[in-house]
Formats: C-alpha cells, sequence, structure tokens
C-alpha cells in the first residue's frame, strides 16, 4: 500500500464554542488545540494505520514545518513508512476551526510552497522504485501552487502501467487535467468541499452528479464516489447508480477526516479481496459514518467502523 | 530488544547514478549525516556520508601528514569538491554496505556501529530491500529507556 500527498500540511485544529468572524477568541484550553500531520494521502495511511494496515507514505516536504510533520507522523504510527522528498520551500500550515456549538467547521488551507522540476523528477523515480513492492497506490489532495498541470496524469499512468489498483481523491482541476489526459484511476472520490462543480459543470441536480460521474467511467475509472448534500453519497459503477445515506443523524461539526476515512476504507476492502464496487463503496460510508462519532480529525478502528453496519440506507437510482 | 522495536521505518534513499552534488542537498535538507544507496529493486547496495565525500574531497597528500591547520586556504578543498559534484554517488559510496534486519537483537546493531565506527545501519528484509535505518541515538535513548537485552 502506498499513498502519496503532494502538498502535505501541517494540520492546527482548533475547537471553539461559537465561533464568529471579526471576534476576539481565546482557545479555553491546549485540549482544545492539537497539531497533527495532515494531507489527504498522510491521512488515509493513518486511516490505514488503525485498521492495522503498513503503507508507505510518499510526498514533498519542506523545511521546519516539514520536519516537524515528519516527527509527529513517526510518533502517530509505526506502521506508516515514509519516504518523502524534500524541497527547499516550507511545508505549508492548515487551519481548521471546529464549532461544537454551531456544528461547523471552518477550513483555512495554505497553498504550499513552490517545487522545481527536479524535486518531481526526484518523487517519480521514487514512486517508480517503490511501485515494485505493492498492490495499491493511493493518491490524493491538492498539488503545490506552480505544479504542472500534468502531475496527477503523470504519476497515474506509472502507476496504471505498473498494473497497480490506484484510488484518487481529488480537486475538480486535477480530476480535469486526468480527464483531458485520457488518464483515470481505478476508484475516483471528487473533492468538492470547495463547491459542487466538476469537469466544467456546476452539479445541482442528482442528474448532474450522475452525468460527471458517468463521464469518469467513460474514460476508465470503475468506481465513483460522490458527495451530495453532505450527509449521502452517490455510487456510480457500469452496473448503476445508488445512493447511500444515513439512518442516524450526522453532527456536521464531525466531518473532518470522513473523506479520507471513506478512502482508506474502500482501500481497506479491495485489499482484503473485496471485488464488488458497491461493496466497497458501502463500506467506505459505514467508515465515514463511524468517523462522524468523534469531533477531532481522530480515526475510526475496525470494531468502531463495524458498529455503523446498519446505520445507513441504499437504494438503486439508475 | 530488537531491531524493530528502535528503528526509523523511513526508506529515503539515493540512488547509484544519483550525483555528489544531489546527494549532498538531499542529506543536507534532511538533517543527514548518511543514506542508503539503493537499486532500482530498492535492494541497498551501499552507503553514502558526508564523511565519505568529505574524503574524497581533501588532497590525497592529506592523510599522510598529522595536522592542517597550517594549510593557508581551502582552495584545493573547494576545487576538488567541485571536480566530483557530478560525480556519481557510487564512486564514493561505502560497499558493501553493512545491514541488519529487523528481527536482530539490538545489541548487534550497537555491536556492529561500534566495530565499524558508523553512525547509521539500514535495515532490511530477507531480499536486502530497504525497510528503514536504525541510528546510534535511537539505540543509545532505547538503551536508557529499558536495556537493550
Amino acid at each position: 500500500m502506498l499513498t502519496v500527498t503532494f502538498n502535505p500540511a501541517l494540520d492546527r485544529e482548533i475547537i471553539l464554542d461559537d465561533f464568529q468572524v471579526n471576534k476576539l477568541h481565546r482557545v479555553p484550553s491546549f485540549d482544545n488545540m492539537e497539531l497533527s500531520p495532515g494531507g489527504k494521502g498522510i491521512n488515509v495511511s493513518l486511516a490505514l494505520a488503525n485498521f492495522g494496515v503498513p503503507s508507505v507514505a510518499m510526498g514533498f516536504l519542506g523545511g521546519y514545518m516539514g520536519r516537524i510533520l515528519l516527527d509527529e507522523l513517526r510518533k502517530k504510527s509505526r506502521m506508516v513508512s515514509t519516504n518523502f522528498v524534500f524541497i527547499r520551500g516550507e511545508t505549508r500550515e492548515n487551519i481548521e476551526i471546529i464549532d461544537p456549538t454551531n456544528k461547523t467547521i471552518t477550513e483555512i488551507n495554505s497553498p504550499g510552497p513552490e517545487i522545481e522540476e527536479e524535486d518531481i523528477s526526484h518523487l517519480m523515480r521514487r514512486f517508480s522504485m517503490t511501485l515494485s513492492r505493492v498492490e495499491v497506490v493511493v493518491i490524493s489532495g491538492s498539488i503545490p501552487m506552480n505544479a504542472p498541470d500534468n502531475l496527477y496524469p503523470m504519476f497515474v499512468k506509472e502507476a496504471l502501467k505498473r498494473g497497480k489498483a490506484i484510488f484518487v481523491e481529488t480537486t475538480n482541476k486535477n480530476l480535469t487535467a486526468l480527464y483531458e489526459s485520457n488518464v483515470m484511476p481505478t476508484v475516483v472520490k471528487p473533492d468538492l468541499r470547495a463547491g459542487n462543480h466538476l469537469l466544467g459543470k456546476d452539479l445541482k441536480s442528482l442528474e448532474d452528479f450522475v452525468e460527471a460521474g458517468k463521464k469518469l467511467l467513460n474514460v476508465g475509472a470503475k468506481l465513483v464516489v460522490l458527495s451530495y448534500h453532505i450527509d449521502s453519497d452517490i455510487i456510480i459503477t457500469e452496473d448503476g447508480v445508488w445512493m447511500i445515506s444515513p439512518t442516524v443523524e450526522i453532527d456536521y461539526s464531525h466531518l473532518l477526516g470522513t473523506g479520507d476515512t471513506y478512502t482508506a476504507a474502500m482501500v481497506y476492502k479491495y485489499i482484503n479481496g473485496e471485488r464488488d464496487l458497491v461493496e466497497i463503496g458501502k463500506f467506505g460510508y459505514i467508515a465515514a459514518l463511524a468517523k462522524t462519532k468523534k469531533l477531532r480529525k481522530e480515526l475510526p478502528t475496525l470494531q468502531e467502523v463495524g458498529e455503523y453496519r446498519d446505520k445507513y440506507e441504499i437504494k438503486k437510482v439508475g | 530488544m530488537k531491531v524493530s522495536d528502535v528503528m526509523v521505518y523511513d526508506i529515503s534513499a539515493v540512488f547509484e547514478d544519483d550525483s555528489v552534488e544531489r546527494v549532498v542537498d538531499i542529506m543536507s535538507k534532511q538533517f543527514l549525516s548518511g543514506v542508503p544507496v539503493v537499486d532500482e529493486e530498492m535492494r541497498v547496495v551501499g552507503f553514502i556520508t558526508e564523511n565519505d565525500i568529505m574524503k574524497a574531497s581533501i588532497p590525497s597528500y592529506f592523510a599522510l601528514l598529522q595536522s592542517a591547520s597550517f594549510l593557508p586556504d581551502t582552495n584545493q578543498f573547494v576545487k576538488n569538491i567541485s571536480q566530483i559534484r557530478d560525480d556519481k554517488v557510487s564512486k564514493y559510496m561505502s560497499k558493501p554496505p553493512i545491514v541488519i534486519m529487523e528481527d536482530e537483537p539490538l545489541i548487534h546493531a550497537a555491536d556492529l556501529m561500534i566495530r565499524h565506527n558508523i553512525k547509521t545501519i539500514p535495515v532490511v528484509d530477507r531480499e536486502s530491500r530497504l525497510i528503514g535505518v536504525i541510528t546510534k541515538i535511537d539505540i543509545l535513548k532505547a538503551a536508557l529507556r529499558e536495556g537493550l537485552e
């Protein structure tokens, strides 16, 4: 299992009751603050470690922040092997303000450092070497500011060439680059947190979501999972379209890390031999539901995921 | 205690055809004094340290001197390091590398470090592929915490 995070971040979580803009807030205690290694691929590695699955985490790190991130990652789990390329710039810091009173999460994500062409070729060589030791690859998250648009296509193409199963959760920009390059991972989970916009179209109705998902299937994806109205998801495969929704109430201030848990759980199911794509999507959803029991970016164990196995409903919608 | 209890699961490495300049850059950015050298299958084929590069850069007659302090400047050193900057790291790395497996006793790692006067040992699997590293300071910390046996 290999995860790639092109733009890791040191996540600073702050829990603040009744958070409001344009107002001074004092954090009541250190218990309300946490610094943790982040970036989507890294989060997937940590979630998999919670499920007992070892992985290699790769990507770009830099400067003081990069070294803290690496130290924190090593402290979190010995099941995550690291293989990061160190760059000249400084790894970014992301801020997440969790407000349990108003049930909101405010996220401020920095753009990240610039990378050089040499850094990309260095990472690609290490990536290519590591591929010989893994069967599944997860490439997730944003890319550094000055990174070329073909960064995702380059890495996905290399992994496809080597016959690996590839899971990707990323933004519209990177998915568009993949789509236009006609290079598509096995499982795609668009990151729609910045807005329901995918492949040049605003997604409003269920039909819009399904149409965008099918476009991704047409260029090679086998499973597409789209977040729909926050707590539901649309699972799209060649065999049809399913809507999956919770039968329990979701606290929206507990959503931090749900997407990464979702991806990790799908990978877990896949490496344990499951090939029914809807079952893979369902297990991801159940794990994400289990994550919402926790306020912080704290990831669920398999036992906790098991507690949510009957707390959803799924229906075929197309 | 075993090597696996203390080692760091980091597989940062350089390739045999990486240049001296690139390796110095990697060691400097990651605060490493040495780094494993691997082939395309990730098998450890050598180990390169800042000391190896330093030795390759100073004039060979230095080894015969008791002290270099009377020499007026570092021109020769600068000239030499510029000449080797594009050389492949395989030219200066130690080979065959000293390696250890994760299920070996920690005291064995300590013994290897003392006998070979090295700070870091690559940890490999049964196919000699890199799975991490163990350093002198990791062993010392573990020894102070719990003892080596």
